[in-house]
């Protein structure tokens, strides 16, 4: 407003000055601030769902106590006094205008490398683009030793790669936007890349898939039975565009919510970077993968036979088979081939990994966002949490595995259903951390937390 | 006969869409709300299952389990005792998210004039409140059940709809073009059914089994917002059949006492009482709670209770259309004409909106063919070909209420020992001239349509809507009514009544949506009372 205010001002003189120059050149800063701010999803943690965008208070649920993510517009409880130099601390270093680290839920080990350039822009967006919002956001209190921050600081030093992305001569400029877009902005190997002991991310599996404790970030490496060597860059662009694959993959859980929030809103030939960039990312391969995750089952030869198996006595006992039939054939069709923006289940990749957790979470949460999916196909998932057991589940999940799927892993069992619909794996980080400062460990326990950040859309 | 003591601020009888939707909106406002449900809970993933099982898929009550204990209305069963000139029928669930389960998911408001029928046509009753007062309420209910729809539907409204209109089929987009042409315009209808993902569940996919269930919860259904219920904080205790309500010396209410199905008994203490069972079933049990001081039944001092039942007692055609037009795509309620709903004839005959079937004809036209002994190749041409071109329309016909139309108790009783309902019911020459002329309308959008092979509906017979109102009407009129415009009733101030049943017009749309938006209503004259 104030910009255009002074281009009119300049224009009515009939003149453009130079202050109507800088001001239109702000503004440019102002809006390619804005695109790095979507393309690193900020709005993600940073915005309570129906609340100012970037006012922060989202609770994010970790298995130690929430963390909430700070009020980021430039306002007095916000970030408005924040110089660029503690800005850039912030994001680059995890370090508050006060000094305290922040934890890695904020995930500044990959926004560190961010170019000074894409970061000026940032600030200058977070400054002038944000409409500031006075809404404190309630404090973090993890349990000790977790409530001491300062013991990031071990972690960082460990951990903290702290220079900004260096492009690489030897690759084109395709690949080097993609890769930059990849590693520093969108922040894929956050939850695509499985960790070490100490929660860092283990660089020698980069993209190599990860378990974010209920959904799982599969293998996105360029190995073609294990990851997504087989996808074309179009088919890639289209996924990360529309969250759709076509006879592939649908996003789910976080990663429709990362479309929805960033990926559907770069520009295409920033998709198409990625896409280039992510082909290139060595494979990380298990050999237990023989065959493509899209390469899997097939259509039901007689998708007739279930009506004629009798009902059980008690509806309690249906089948695998009939269970299909009742909950899932009438979008997914009775011979699991799907229609018309309804996915088919054969060569379905969520059908096709080792993991299954993903099947599960699906049947479990439904699949969500495609509201907020400008382009996309298809629609939303119903949440069958409340209709169906963990037995029901586990069994209906078999039975796609084995006609759908990848059968040699149709052994979901009930209590893995439990475990994912109650939130994942009961943490033991608390008492590890405990246990572990006796032991000179106390690094260990912070470094642990890193693993919120991999829950934090869970 | 075990007695036990359940108590909360606020007893609501009946799990269905309104006692649902006001339960879960006391329990947001921190009240304690318990819900007592005469039948089980309903699995959608069962009921699905047992639809596709079942060989007579037109009987849409077959899916759903039937229970000796809160029996209802089924094909060829005795429930319903009979004493009028014209046979009662309806059809209805009793079970976790009542009737909703199965319908065709319409919800219409009613017209601004449809509540002052009486001071404007001089026929029938007038409301105790405008269209203007119920206009938020409406809104409520939309938002909470997903209503899409368009505009021009000729209610007014403050604000859009939730969504858009479900996309027309292509029998839809022929029949609205081609009856333009001679006038009349074809709406999309307005309807709690998802045209995209909403609250969770997903946008129609045109299964076209609305009835009897909607197999991927696109179309909305009480059993949604009992579940909201739940989330919010109330308490619904099924299988527990109210048989008795019990006042106090100074007429209010102290308890309910419901049966198991193995008839044990417990007793429900509360501030307030809400009656949310079904209009006949409501009326049913005020009339079996008898007491010295009230020897006509609960809020029956003055013989009210049960009177006054309307439905639509429409009538209908069928014909083919003189190009393939192929219905049953999409839902099966789809697109209506809203023009005769409303005029200065009012006064004289009775208002009506036309509904095109949209159902699957497949087993329909199967089952004519094969009766007239047509078998092989040619049953199988003749199935396509008249799939493609036949189509039946309806009109929803307003009826004026009359106190001798009413729902009583039978001399038959069911396992638990409870009456039947037992019905007188006419139809008069108001609602009789309004089937002439939806009859005169028929004939020229057969004609429109290049019609052949037209079947009118015998004059004399009446294909009921369910659409049960009327037998708990609200009014200002102590002597003509069983509640004032706040649902609460005349003769008890911590008893209120909810549901299809306190509408005192019926007028030319589905009850559902209004019955919501006048529940939705009531819960705050109730949340008044407890503040």
């Amino acid at each position: 407003m104030k910009q255009t205010l002074i281009l009119s001002a300049a224009l009515a003189l009939g003149s453009l000055s130079s202050a109507a120059i800088a001001a239109e050149s702000d503004n440019a800063l102002i809006e390619r601030g804005h695109y790095i701010s979507t393309a690193s999803d900020c709005v993600a943690c940073h915005t309570t769902e129906g609340g100012a965008e970037f006012a922060g208070g989202k609770a994010i649920e970790t298995p130690l106590g929430e963390i909430f993510a700070p009020n980021i517009t430039p306002s007095k409880t916000g970030i408005g006094s924040y110089t660029y130099e503690q800005f850039d601390a912030a994001v680059r270093e995890g370090i508050r205008a006060d000094g305290a680290h922040l934890y890695p839920a904020m995930p500044y080990t990959a926004y560190a490398k961010i170019t000074d350039e894409d970061m000026k822009a940032l600030y200058a967006y977070f400054m002038q683009g944000v409409e500031p919002v006075e809404q404190a956001s309630p404090e973090s209190e993890l349990p000790f030793p977790f409530n001491i921050r300062l013991s990031m600081l071990g972690w960082n030093l460990l951990f903290l790669d702290g220079k900004p992305y260096q492009a690489d001569s030897s690759k084109s400029d395709q690949w080097n936007r993609g890769a930059y877009l990849g590693e520093a902005l969108a922040h894929c190997s956050t939850c695509h890349t499985p960790r070490n002991l100490m929660m860092a991310e283990d660089r020698s599996q980069l993209l190599g898939g990860a378990s974010l404790g209920t959904w799982y970030a599969p293998n996105i490496s360029s190995d073609v039975n294990s990851g997504i060597g087989n996808w074309s860059e179009a088919e890639i662009v289209s996924y990360l565009k529309s969250g759709h694959a076509d006879g592939k993959s649908q996003a789910a859980g976080p990663m429709a919510e990362a479309i929805a929030h960033s990926l559907q809103h770069l520009d295409d030939e920033d998709l198409q970077a990625l896409a280039v960039w992510l082909k290139s990312v060595p494979a990380v391969s298990d050999a237990a993968d023989t065959q493509p995750a899209d390469s899997h089952g097939q259509a039901l030869a007689d998708p007739d036979a279930v009506l004629m198996e009798p009902l059980p006595e008690d509806m309690a006992d249906m089948s695998g088979a009939q269970l299909y039939e009742a909950a899932c054939s009438s979008c997914h069709q009775a011979d699991g081939t799907g229609a018309g923006g309804l996915p088919s289940l054969v060569n379905n990749t969520v059908l096709g990994r080792s993991n299954t957790d993903n099947l599960v979470m699906a049947i479990l949460d439904g699949v969500k966002y495609r509201n907020e999916i400008k382009t996309s196909y298809g629609v939303d998932m119903l949440a069958f949490r409340n209709e169906l057991s963990d037995a029901q589940i586990a069994q209906v999940a078999n039975y796609t595995l084995e006609n759908f799927g990848r059968a040699e892993v149709a052994d979901i069992s009930a209590d893995e259903v439990a475990v994912l619909r109650n939130g994942g794996p009961a943490s033991n980080l608390l008492p590890m951390a405990r246990w572990g400062m006796g032991l000179g460990a106390v690094v260990v326990v912070l470094l642990l937390l890193v693993w919120v950040v991999r829950r934090r859309a869970k | 006969m075990a007695q036990q003591t359940t108590s909360a601020d606020v007893v609501i009888v009946g799990s269905g869409v309104v006692g649902s939707l006001m339960a879960e909106k006391l329990a947001l406002s921190g009240i304690s709300v318990v819900i007592l449900e005469g039948g089980p809970r309903i699995d959608r993933n069962h009921v699905v299952a047992r639809f596709r099982h079942e060989a007579n898929k037109s009987d849409f009550m077959a899916p759903y389990p039937y229970n000796d204990w809160a029996p209802e209305p089924r094909k060829n069963n005795d429930y319903f005792q009979q004493e009028g000139p014209v046979p009662y029928s309806a059809s209805y669930i009793r079970g976790v998210g009542g009737t909703t389960w199965h319908w065709a998911g319409m919800a219409w408001r009613y017209l601004p004039n449809d509540f002052q029928l009486q001071s404007k046509y001089g026929v029938g009753r007038d409301w105790p409140f405008s269209y203007d007062d119920l206009e938020p309420f409406y809104y409520e209910a939309e938002v909470k059940m997903g209503v899409s729809g368009p505009l021009n539907n000729g209610s007014p409204r403050n604000k859009p709809f939730p969504m858009e209109p479900i996309a027309r089929s292509w029998a839809h987009q022929r029949v609205q073009e081609r009856l333009s042409q001679i006038g009349y315009e074809v709406t999309t209808n307005t309807v709690a059914r998802n045209s995209r993902n909403y609250d969770g569940r997903p946008a129609c996919c045109g299964n076209n089994n609305c009835m009897p269930i909607c197999p991927i919860d696109a179309q909305y259904h009480g059993g949604i917002s009992a579940q909201a219920a739940e989330r919010a904080g109330a308490k619904i205790i099924t299988e527990a059949v109210v048989y008795k309500i019990e006042h106090g010396a100074d007429d209010k209410i102290q308890a309910v006492h419901y049966y198991t199905p193995d008839k044990e008994s417990h007793r429900v203490t509360g501030k307030i009482f809400v009656l949310a069972a079904n209009a006949i079933e409501t009326p049913k049990l005020m009339l079996m709670s008898t007491s010295d001081k009230f020897a006509n039944g609960i809020g029956n001092s003055n013989d009210m209770v049960g009177r006054h039942l309307c439905d639509h007692p429409r009538t209908k055609v069928s014909f083919d259309v003189d190009e393939e037009i192929w219905p049953g795509r999409g839902p099966v309620s789809e697109y209506s004409i809203q023009s005769e709903r409303d005029g200065d004839w009012r006064g004289e005959e009775a208002a009506f909106r036309i509904d095109f079937s949209n159902s699957n004809p497949v087993a329909g036209v199967t089952s004519k063919l094969i009766s007239q002994g047509v078998y092989g190749k040619d049953l199988i041409a003749g199935i396509r070909q008249q799939s493609s071109v036949t189509l039946g329309l309806k009109n929803i016909v307003e009826q004026l209420s009359d106190p001798n139309n009413r729902v009583m108790l039978g001399d038959r009783r069911d396992s638990l020992g409870i009456p039947n309902p037992k019905f007188y019911f006419s139809v008069d020459d108001y609602t009789r001239r309004g089937n002439v002329r939806a009859r005169r309308v028929f004939q020229e959008i057969a004609e429109g349509l290049g019609g052949t092979n037209i079947k009118f509906m015998d004059e004399n017979k009446f294909s009921l809507a369910n659409h049960i109102t009327g037998t708990l009407g609200m009014g200002n009129d102590r002597a003509t009514t069983v509640c004032n415009g706040e649902g609460r009733s005349h003769d008890h101030e911590n008893l209120f009544l909810a549901g299809t049943g306190v509408l005192p017009t019926v007028a030319t749309v589905n009850s559902t949506l209004t019955a919501v938006a006048v529940g939705l209503r009531t819960a705050e004259f109730i949340m008044e009372d407890l503040a």
